[in-house]
């Protein structure tokens, strides 16, 4: 099973990057989601189920933003645990 | 393992982090896109050549 | 090793799609392209039609109406326009996977 990582620096990206990020649990694929930088822009009801999906399909979220982990249930990473796990993907997808 | 870095556009210092910090330097290759004359069939060539390919923004 | 994926999140990149397309077709590579969010955008290009024939094709369906997108695109049909699997399947496919 390909471990991918798909790493949203951009606001404008954060709903295309969830959306990649579904799409790719279709395929037997181990996703970790990584939004960086920011808090989620808009965090309607779309994102929120979303989101939801994603974690009932067994893909991880993380951030490096503290608000999104106290918020929205991110698992805060600092940056060099970031890069610790991107090292360990096979395919890494930014966004 | 040897790791290619293609850059979209300048590198902000996130990307330039990853770039140093995710791979040792002896088995890392950075290609910039945004630059003049690029040589196309040598990136088509390394993409392959890589074992690993990280398209940064 | 024959096989490129390209995903094309945005509409800021065309003349790398392009020219990479090109120079990975020209090396007997087989290249697939998955255009989404504002990758869409880039159907509307002139510059579109210099990857039919180079490239397998698709573009994401919702996407494409989320922009507002219909009628043809250049040599793509109906089983062209797909979900976010297609992607996937990509990913798991090809060798070597870009993102632009």
């Amino acid at each position: 099973m390909k471990k991918v990582a798909v790493v949203i620096k951009d606001k404008a990206q954060q709903y295309e990057g969830l959306r990649v990020s579904l799409g790719l649990l279709l395929e037997e694929t181990q996703v970790q989601m990584f939004v960086l930088c920011h808090e989620i822009a808009d965090m309607d009801e779309a994102y929120r189920e979303n989101m939801e999906i994603l974690d009932e399909m067994g893909g991880e979220r993380f951030s490096d933003h503290q608000a999104n982990a106290e918020k929205y249930g991110f698992q805060y990473l600092s940056l060099e645990q970031i890069t610790d796990r991107l090292r360990k993907a096979d395919v890494i997808i930014p966004l | 393992m040897k790791v290619l870095h293609l850059l979209k556009s300048e590198p902000c210092d996130l990307v330039e982090k990853f770039a140093e910090r995710l791979f040792d330097k002896e088995e890392t290759s950075v290609r910039k896109l945004y630059e003049k004359n690029v040589d196309w069939g040598a990136v088509a060539d390394e993409i392959f050549s890589h074992d690993k390919v990280i398209c940064w923004w | 090793m024959n096989t490129l994926g390209i995903l094309v999140s945005s509409d800021k990149y065309m003349d790398y799609v392009v020219n990479l397309t090109n120079a990975a077709y020209a090396k007997g590579k087989d290249v697939r392209i998955f255009f989404t969010g504002d990758g869409v955008m880039l159907t509307q290009s002139p510059k579109f039609e210099k990857l039919v024939g180079k490239a397998e094709i698709s573009v994401c369906d919702v996407s494409f109406r989320a922009k507002g997108l219909k009628g043809d695109v250049p040599g793509l049909g109906f089983k062209d326009f797909a979900t976010q699997a297609r992607n996937a399947e990509m990913l798991a496919e090809c060798e070597r996977y870009v993102v632009f």
